[in-house]
């Protein structure tokens, strides 16, 4: 064959063209690259029709009202409820995770459960509704037939709602006083408010009208009291409505959105509040109407006995002048003196405390009374602005619970706790006590415990003595939505639904103003096998028979709910919520039901003398400084829940990367602090406390006080799931619990410690 | 097959009149790179099935280490548009005694940089949309369009010479296609060097347009920032340099003399001047940078060059280790005629053109431009360590059999004649 | 000026973020995600690994102990105007995925036309865009919440903050229905804006003088991030701070005052 040019021009046009004009290649290039549009493997959500659910965030005591988007019958999106009292549209990362929480089925409990491995190993077997209750049933029946009725135990989140009132009920009917809440700053909120007004009721706070806020360590934006009312109120601060001093030893987001953040050595909060109320009254500034007319206890007064008892104004002006507590402190005495003024200066002043988010402890007695003080100091209670005592919403009105002998006899046992005996007489629940009495003694107390929505294995200090004492009780329930740690730890866990998925009053969110209740509805059908703890309750009372089912006489949870809220419920189904608006609180005439029917600081015939209630000692501290140098505080994240819900995968991912690194916490410490200790930035170290240890990383933040480490609350968990667990430390690992001297209630906060390289 | 058939069809494979080592011996060595070659393309399967998870790059470091192979090599592959300029636009006769070995080290290179940027994609199957939805402000479809045609030219430059090979030339057909693909070749090598002075100066306007990017970032003329002209000068500069270094370095291992003294030094001569010019050009593109793009932006000289591994002594590296030397030395006769300099001449001119396309690419990656952000610093994983060195392996094998059975050196017969 | 705003037609959608409001919540970040599909894996500490549209910087003044101050930063994407809507990405992408919207300003991105060469991610100076380096994996159950309206990317390509776009074409269409050719301010808000418990984030029409984020951008303390690069962003941020606002951009140490660009 000979090849001319023209020739060779012509093959290489032809070949050209014919694999330009053939289909195939294109055909083929085109299905390939509409093939990586479209991989099999990459999901392509289902549309439908697009609806909106009312409902109420449950997660954390904020009580957000929320609004679920669902694509026909999935949901897809929590938002926030425009226009809702508590939140008005906004919603934090926690609630806007909530749909994992739901659709997370790694975490969540299907079925009702068995436990067939060791402890807390986290095998169990499936077993029926039918099956779970009757086993329960059993194992009560046996132990009230051997006269043990008292040592049935129920641990639950909370004492409020329909929900934990039923669970009360149910152990009244069957014969034990051993009910217990998770530890909370509420707990010595409200026995300040009962010890200084005679009132049992719960604390609000007008944050929205004060104008100048002094917060004792208080994580105004971390997460405290309810969480997105209070950033909705830091905003209006922001606007230039009202200050801010923030008074804690590390620089929290809270210190940085204050207009002035103050420093404290840790601890010392209290001794500084005393300070500043001696300031007040050596400079005579504080408010004369409230004190001379509706205060008692400012002046030294004689008791029944006829003996001079010494009075606030002698106490601090002798124990707290200036030059002291700012030896106490680490502060300025000019800081002190202006601070002082500048409070009382501010029209509408407000002084706040319970540390950080609030909730994982309920602090020291004497701080909060100390904080209570200097709000009667400048009379703001009960005021626009002020801190309020305003009624618990009291729509629970069943009729009294008829008791048989057993249940007579048990309910008179003496609490487990000792709370509301002579040695605590004003406290309700003393859970941090109890995990100590059973590590002591020789008898199990407690027979049969229930858990429910609070996960105190992992929640409450010293995770190791509660798994000690766990380990004790020889029948756990648990019924909890999630396979959180204590749920690993149960015998048998009987699975709520989740809130998404039931009905549930939610009351007055922690601080809020007005009587309030909010509903968490059915937001879509349940996705598994799991009942309304409500219900629940129904079918263990029913099966236990006589009395205790007599206590219960409704059909179901929804009819109990819907009968118990009575006239509310139009509200609650229409808007969600319901809420008194035209509460105000009572004038200080009418507000005080103490003996003086005033203002008592001192509360005349409840406290010893007035130096129990407000005096202040150094160092509470557990360990010697001489083996822990160092002081580990924690410190808690709208980015980490440390409650009974853990974080959702959005949350983690939310985590910064000097808080987490891969599995590895990193604690803060001051640089010139790390450097003393040959540390530098993302080092390995080991952290010791009296109580524990860990493993961790070190991350340098010049925003802490030389000498104090601190560690973020909500890592190291156990169970949930893979995007949860295994990372970074619990620090209720590494913490000892610290019972406050007068209240017995938990006041934990922080521990020497010591930070070696590792 | 039979093993004893082996060394007869090698045999008659290669061109007559010529010495090659014994098969064992090729045969050694292309197991030896071969070895690499298949860990290359399994590193590379495992970035294609799982993904560029397989890779340490990240959302700061979205170019890295084979990017910078990727501009390396076609810098480097520039000897080819620039020789054929020189010989078929310039009339240079000479130098066709070189070109074939340009022609092959082009070829190898931008093969080997179109490999890499089929690895390179998430999506390698949709990388054909850069033609179908063509972006015509972007530099990266200037470069995807004129670096596929120019591939297409360097493979039409390089088939007549696979096809001289002594078996297929025997064929009458590709025999004359072959005589009639030569016939045409000008036409080709002025259209490949068209087609080289852009995308290289494209390649230079990847990083130049960076207004984001104040270490990449040049102003320049029109739509062209001045990185776009100095990455064509460059390459014109060292593309040549790394052909001779890659002859030279064929000499020694073949041990034979390949291109005859006039021919080299020619290139060398010519390489020089380019390089002299080219690096006064940078110098004083870094010096405006420097002086004015730079502050005006907010930031200083000393920024860019604040950290243990991106230290000012790579700017010492580049220009003057990597340019003003190399530079005088081939300028200079003496410098050019001592095999000894011109070997580090050749090799610093490499090393230059490489550090500074590294620098157009990574560097630009790593400088913090936030206030608020750090240096971000990375290390290839060894996939991509291994896929960078796959054009390596592959390059060296098709050199050795391209030189074992095709007439690259049109002088080897005459300087090395057999008896 | 009267007479520019008198006949405007296209919108130019921006942001005014209050970085004296904001706390760092990550409740933005998280709405996004919620929002977008965006996908989660086991360890995301990561963070040039984790795709997160609104990523929240932390700034420091760099001052020890107790003169120590921080300020967080939300950065999403900026929707860089450049020059004419040459956004820094915009102008580099060969296959034209990514382009500046003229009548919304918004700068948009078509996953399913994206190969993945990464030269945006270069291009942008806030690394406001990410690389499914991963295939998205959503665990049992949890591919049920997923967004109809947003679709889920594929490995091997860039997504970044779209300001919700979807939400906007859900407006528009509703617009038309009803007979309306503008969208209210309040019928198209980001997911971003909608929960911000501080109320920190406006989203709204820059060039509509009665939306709140026109007054608002134009606060003596607004700032945007590197504007001298002349990326011309849509995001503007507002603090009381020296320190914060000088952090949005960089100067050289004789500039004692802020330029105003
Ligand atoms: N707003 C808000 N929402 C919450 C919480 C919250 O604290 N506040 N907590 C969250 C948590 S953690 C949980 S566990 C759930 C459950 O929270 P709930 O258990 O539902 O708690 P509350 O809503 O505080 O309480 C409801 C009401 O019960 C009434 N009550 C209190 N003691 C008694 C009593 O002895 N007898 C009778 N008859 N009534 C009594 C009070 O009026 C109180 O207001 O809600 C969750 N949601
Ligand atoms: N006196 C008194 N004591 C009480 C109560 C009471 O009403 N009165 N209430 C009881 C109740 S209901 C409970 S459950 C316990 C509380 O006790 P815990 O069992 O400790 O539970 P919570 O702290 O409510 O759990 C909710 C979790 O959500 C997380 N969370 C809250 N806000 C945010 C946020 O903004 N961001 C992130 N990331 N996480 C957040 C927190 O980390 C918190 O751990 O207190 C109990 N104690
Ligand atoms: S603050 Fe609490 S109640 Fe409100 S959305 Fe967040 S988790 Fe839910
Ligand atoms: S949600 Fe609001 S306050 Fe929270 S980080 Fe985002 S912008 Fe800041
Ligand atoms: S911020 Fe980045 S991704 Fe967004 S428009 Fe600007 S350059 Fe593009
Ligand atoms: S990665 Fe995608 S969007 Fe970015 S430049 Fe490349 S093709 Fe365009
Ligand atoms: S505007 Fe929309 S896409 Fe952008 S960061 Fe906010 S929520 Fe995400
Ligand atoms: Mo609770």
């Amino acid at each position: 064959m000979k090849i001319d040019r023209r020739s060779f021009l012509s093959l290489g046009m032809g070949v050209a063209a014919g694999t330009a004009l053939s289909p195939l290649p294109w055909k083929l290039i085109d299905d390939i690259s509409i093939w990586t549009q479209m991989w099999p493997w990459t999901p392509v959500p289902e549309i439908g029709e697009v609806n909106y659910v009312n409902s109420t965030c449950t997660l954390c005591p904020g009580g957000c009202g929320i609004t679920v988007r669902k694509i026909g019958d999935r949901a897809v999106k929590v938002e926030g409820k425009e226009g809702h009292p508590i939140n008005s549209g906004g919603v934090c990362l926690l609630g806007l995770s909530g749909l994992q929480n739901l659709y997370g089925y790694d975490r969540r409990i299907k079925t009702p459960l068995k436990r067939i491995g060791n402890r807390g190993q986290g095998s169990f077997q499936k077993i029926t509704w039918d099956e779970a209750i009757s086993e329960v049933v059993n194992k009560l029946s046996e132990v009230r037939s051997t006269g043990q009725a008292h040592a049935v135990s129920c641990i639950s989140g909370s004492d409020q709602g329909t929900v934990a009132q039923l669970l009360k009920r149910f152990l009244t009917a069957y014969g034990s006083p051993n009910f217990f809440t998770m530890p909370s700053m509420q707990d010595s909120y409200e026995l300040a408010l009962y010890l200084t007004q005679g009132i049992q009721a719960s604390v609000a706070f007008d944050v929205e009208n004060s104008d100048f806020v002094l917060s004792f360590g208080s994580g105004i934006v971390e997460g405290w009291g309810s969480p997105v009312r209070m950033f909705q109120a830091s905003s209006r601060w922001r606007e230039g409505k009202g200050k801010v001093v923030q008074i804690e030893p590390r620089l929290s987001i809270t210190a940085a959105k204050s207009d002035k953040w103050i420093p404290i050595k840790p601890g010392t909060e209290a001794a500084l509040a005393l300070g500043l109320a001696s300031v007040i009254i050596k400079e005579s500034l504080y408010d004369k109407e409230f004190v001379e007319n509706y205060a008692f206890g400012f002046e030294n007064w004689k008791d029944d006995a006829g003996k001079t008892q010494i009075g606030f104004k002698q106490f601090v002006l002798e124990g707290y002048g200036p030059d002291k507590v700012a030896k106490i402190t680490g502060i300025d005495k000019s800081t002190i003196i202006s601070l002082a003024r500048s409070f009382v200066r501010a029209s509408k002043p407000l002084a706040i405390g319970g540390r950080n988010q609030g909730r994982s402890t309920s602090g020291r007695l004497n701080e909060f009374m100390a904080i209570y003080a200097l709000n009667a100091l400048v009379g703001n209670i009960n005021k626009t602005g002020g801190v309020w005592s305003i009624p618990k919403p009291g729509y629970i009105k069943w009729p009294k619970v008829e008791m048989d002998d057993v249940a007579e006899k048990g309910i008179k046992e003496p609490r487990i706790d000792a709370a509301g005996s002579a040695s605590y007489p004003y406290s309700q629940y003393l859970l941090n006590r109890v995990p100590g009495i059973l590590n002591s003694g020789q008898e199990n107390p407690i027979q049969v415990l229930f858990v429910a929505g609070a996960n105190p294995i992992y929640a409450l200090p010293n995770t190791k003595a509660v798994k000690e004492a766990f380990d004790k009780i020889p029948y756990i329930v648990g019924f909890s939505s999630y396979l959180d740690e204590t749920a690993k730890y149960a015998d048998i866990i009987l699975p709520n639904h989740v809130y998404l998925e039931r009905y549930e009053d939610i009351p007055t969110p922690v601080g809020f103003q007005k009587p309030f209740i909010g509903l968490a509805k059915p937001v879509i059908a349940p996705q598994f096998e799991t009942k309304n703890l409500g219900d629940t309750i129904f079918l263990l009372a029913k099966g236990l028979g006589g009395t205790i089912e007599k206590a219960f006489p409704w059909d179901d949870y929804e009819t109990c709910l819907k009968e118990t809220l009575s006239e509310k419920w139009d509200s609650l189904e229409e808007n969600g919520y319901w809420i008194d608006s035209s509460l105000k609180p009572a004038d200080w005439k009418n507000a005080f039901k103490t003996a003086s029917k005033k203002f008592e600081f001192i509360a005349a015939g409840k406290a010893k003398d007035i130096a129990s209630l407000f005096g202040f000692s150094s160092s509470t501290l557990e360990g010697d400084e001489a083996s822990y140098p160092l002081v580990l505080i924690p410190y808690d994240s709208m980015r980490l829940a440390n409650g009974f819900i853990g974080d959702p995968p959005f949350v983690m991912k939310a985590v910064e990367d000097t808080v987490l690194k891969g599995k590895d916490v990193l604690i803060e410490i001051n640089p010139e602090t790390a450097k003393q200790l040959g540390m530098s930035e993302g080092g390995f170290a080991k952290l010791a406390t009296p109580v524990g240890t860990a493993k961790v990383r070190v991350h340098l933040y010049d925003g802490i006080m030389p000498g104090i480490i601190a560690l973020p609350r909500g890592l190291g968990h156990t169970a949930y799931d893979k995007f949860l667990g295994g990372k970074g430390v619990n620090f209720n690992e590494l913490i000892g619990s610290v019972e406050d001297p007068v209240s017995g209630l938990d006041a934990t906060w922080g521990i020497r410690a010591k930070l070696t390289k590792a | 097959m039979d093993s004893a058939l082996i060394p007869v069809m090698d045999d008659a494979l290669k061109p007559k009149g010529v010495q090659r080592c014994p098969i064992w011996q090729f045969a050694l060595w292309i197991c030896i790179f071969g070895a690499i070659l298949l860990w290359g393309v399994y590193a590379m399967f495992l970035c294609w099935f799982k993904g560029l998870n397989q890779t340490n790059m990240n959302d700061a470091y979205g170019f890295a280490l084979w990017i910078w192979a990727d501009l390396a090599v076609i810098a480097l592959g520039g000897g080819a548009f620039f020789t054929g300029f020189l010989r078929y636009i310039i009339g240079k006769d000479e130098l066709k005694n070189i070109i074939n070995y340009a022609v092959l080290i082009g070829f190898i290179c931008y093969s080997s940089a179109l490999l890499i940027l089929a690895i390179d994609v998430g999506q390698p199957l949709r990388a054909w949309f850069i033609f179908w939805h063509a972006n015509v402000h972007s530099m990266l479809t200037e470069v995807a369009f004129c670096l596929s045609c120019y591939f297409g030219v360097l493979t039409i430059e390089y088939i007549p010479l696979v096809l001289e090979n002594r078996q297929i030339d025997k064929v009458p057909f590709f025999h004359n296609l072959a005589h009639n693909m030569h016939e045409i070749m000008a036409i080709f090598a002025a259209t490949g060097a068209f087609l080289s002075f852009f995308h290289q100066g494209s390649l230079g306007g990847v990083a130049g347009v960076l207004f984001g990017r104040p270490f990449g970032y040049r102003e320049g003329v029109l739509i062209w920032p001045w990185t776009f002209f100095l990455f064509t000068w460059s390459a014109a500069a060292c593309g040549p340099c790394f052909t001779i270094m890659i002859t030279k370095l064929t000499e020694v291992i073949t041990g034979k003399k390949l291109v005859k003294q006039n021919v080299i030094d020619l290139l060398a001569k010519i390489s020089g001047w380019m390089l002299a010019s080219y690096i006064i050009a940078k110098i004083l593109d870094t010096v405006y940078w420097a002086t004015v793009t730079v502050p005006d932006m907010g930031y200083t000289l000393k920024h860019f060059y604040s950290n243990p591994v991106y230290g000012i002594w790579i700017l010492f590296l580049e220009i003057v280790l990597g340019g003003i030397l190399p530079a005088i030395i081939l300028i200079t006769k003496t410098g050019r005629n001592n095999n000894v300099t011109l070997w580090i001449a050749v090799v610093l001119a490499v090393i230059g053109v490489s550090v500074n396309r590294w620098v157009m690419v990574l560097q630009v990656m790593a400088v913090p431009i936030l206030p608020f952000e750090s240096w971000y610093l990375y290390l290839p994983s060894w996939q991509e360590t291994a896929t960078t060195i796959l054009p390596v392996a592959y390059g060296i094998l098709l050199v050795m059999l391209s030189y074992r059975y095709l007439p690259i050196f049109p002088q080897e017969r005459e300087l090395n004649p057999i008896d | 000026m009267k007479e520019e705003h008198k006949h405007i037609k296209a919108k130019k959608y921006g942001m005014v973020i209050d970085l004296d409001k904001c706390t760092g919540c990550g409740a933005c970040m998280v709405a996004c995600m919620a929002e977008n599909n965006v996908p989660f894996k086991e360890d995301e500490t990561d963070k040039l690994l984790s795709i997160t549209w609104l990523r929240i910087y932390k700034l420091t003044n760099g001052k020890p102990f107790p003169e120590t101050d921080i300020c967080y930063l939300p950065r999403p994407c900026m929707h860089c105007e450049g020059q004419h809507g040459h956004a820094p990405c915009v102008s580099v992408c060969p296959a034209t995925v990514t382009d500046y919207d003229m009548e919304t300003g918004i700068v948009s991105q078509i996953y399913t036309r994206c190969f993945g060469c990464r030269y945006c991610m270069a291009a942008c100076p806030y690394h406001a865009r990410y690389f499914n380096w991963w295939d998205p994996v959503w665990p049992e159950g949890m591919e049920k919440y997923l967004n109809p309206n947003v679709s889920p990317r594929m490995r091997g390509v860039v997504e970044k903050c779209s300001f919700c776009f979807p939400r906007y074409q859900v407006a528009k269409d509703k617009a038309m229905a009803e007979g309306r050719r503008e969208v209210e301010e309040h019928e198209y808000q980001t997911a971003c804006t909608q929960a911000c418990p501080a109320g920190a984030i406006t989203f709204g029409d820059l060039n509509n003088p009665k939306h709140a984020v026109y007054k608002l951008k134009m606060s003596p303390n607004a700032f945007r991030l590197l504007e001298r690069l002349g990326t011309n962003p849509k995001v503007y941020y507002i603090s009381s701070r020296e320190w914060v606002r000088r952090s949005g951009d960089n100067y050289l140490a004789n500039e004692v005052k802020i330029k105003k660009l």
